[in-house]
């Protein structure tokens, strides 16, 4: 089997977590922090955590703003993180293939 | 390393996918809708009496369609007002999440109407009984709040809880109302149709109107 595709996984994403996190805003434009604490049962901690790391490696932007009196925290993947969310994907694609039975 | 791993991380990755597109219509007018149209219809039905099995049925069919007609055009119109596509997926997923349950109400009615059709074949009107008026509608309560409860794993958490109270108000009402008798039966029908299809959801609709924090462009 070749591993050229495992080392090339990016070590940033492949992390449960912030894979979880990749995988949400992939399917939507953004999406709240309560939203996505909600949905992964996350604490507030771990979220904020794996949010800042995927936002250090400029995977995710982080909107800051207020409604109705209240923050609201929102995310949304960058550009160059949808690109290594696809990536990613078509990585996991090509690992499949070489381990299916021929 | 498992040969399956990378297809199951797949897998995780497209269920995520998938729970993320959540459905995010305005609910706070369609729910004063439903709970005004429930209270409305409870109120003219008892003073209308509509107790005959078939009429009790034709009746809250007939209201359930217009409520259900009314939250369409409002999606409608949200959706078109957003320049989105009213069929999206997560208007999709949530009907379907909702059918089974809502089917099995609606089966649940028709056996009335059947039965009915079959007295009259015989020419024997049914008379109003305990299981037309309080078990089918504390039936309907249950299986609806499983629809919503079903449809609310893809929208605010709130949903789901408004589908286990409707599921334990029923139940509760079973227990505290599945051996009523006599003249109770008709306040107990409409009360039942009026409080959790009228009242509570103009209560949580007003509810969602002051608290609904989260903007409709899902």
């Amino acid at each position: 089997m070749n591993p050229e595709p495992f080392l090339q996984l990016d070590r940033v994403i492949h992390e449960k977590g912030r894979l979880a996190i990749m995988s949400m805003l992939a399917a939507s434009p953004e999406l709240s922090f309560t939203e996505l604490r909600d949905a992964l049962a996350m604490t507030d901690g771990n979220l904020t955590t794996h949010i800042r790391t995927l936002q250090e490696t400029g995977y995710l932007s982080v909107t800051k703003s207020f409604q109705n009196n209240r923050p609201l925290t929102t995310c949304s993947l960058t550009t160059a993180g949808k690109k290594a969310f696809t990536s990613y994907i078509n990585l996991l694609e090509q690992i499949i293939q070489q381990t299916r039975p021929k | 390393m498992e040969p399956n791993w990378a297809a199951e991380h797949l897998q995780v990755i497209r269920t995520l996918m998938e729970r993320s597109a959540l459905y995010r219509r305005a609910l706070a007018p369609i729910m004063i809708l439903a709970g005004s149209i429930g209270i409305v219809a409870a109120a003219a039905g008892y003073y209308f009496s509509i107790v005959q099995p078939v009429s009790f049925v034709i009746y809250w069919f007939s209201i359930g369609a217009a409520a259900v007609c009314g939250a369409f055009l409002m999606s409608r119109r949200q959706a078109w007002q957003q320049s989105e596509p009213f069929w999206s997926p997560p208007t999709r997923r949530v009907a379907q999440a909702m059918l089974p349950a809502l089917f099995a109400g609606f089966a649940l009615g028709a056996l009335v109407l059947l039965s009915g059709a079959s007295a009259a074949a015989r020419e024997q009107a049914p008379a109003p009984n305990r299981i037309v008026l309080v078990c089918l509608p504390l039936a309907w309560v249950i299986l609806y709040g499983c629809a919503i409860h079903a449809a609310g794993f893809f929208m605010q958490r709130g949903m789901r809880l408004f589908g286990w109270g409707m599921v334990l108000g029923g139940s509760g009402g079973f227990l505290a109302l599945g051996t009523q008798t006599g003249p109770g039966l008709v306040v107990a029908g409409f009360g039942i149709m009026g409080f959790f299809f009228g009242a509570l959801h103009l209560a949580y609709g007003i509810y969602l109107y002051f608290t609904e924090q989260r903007r409709n462009d899902a």
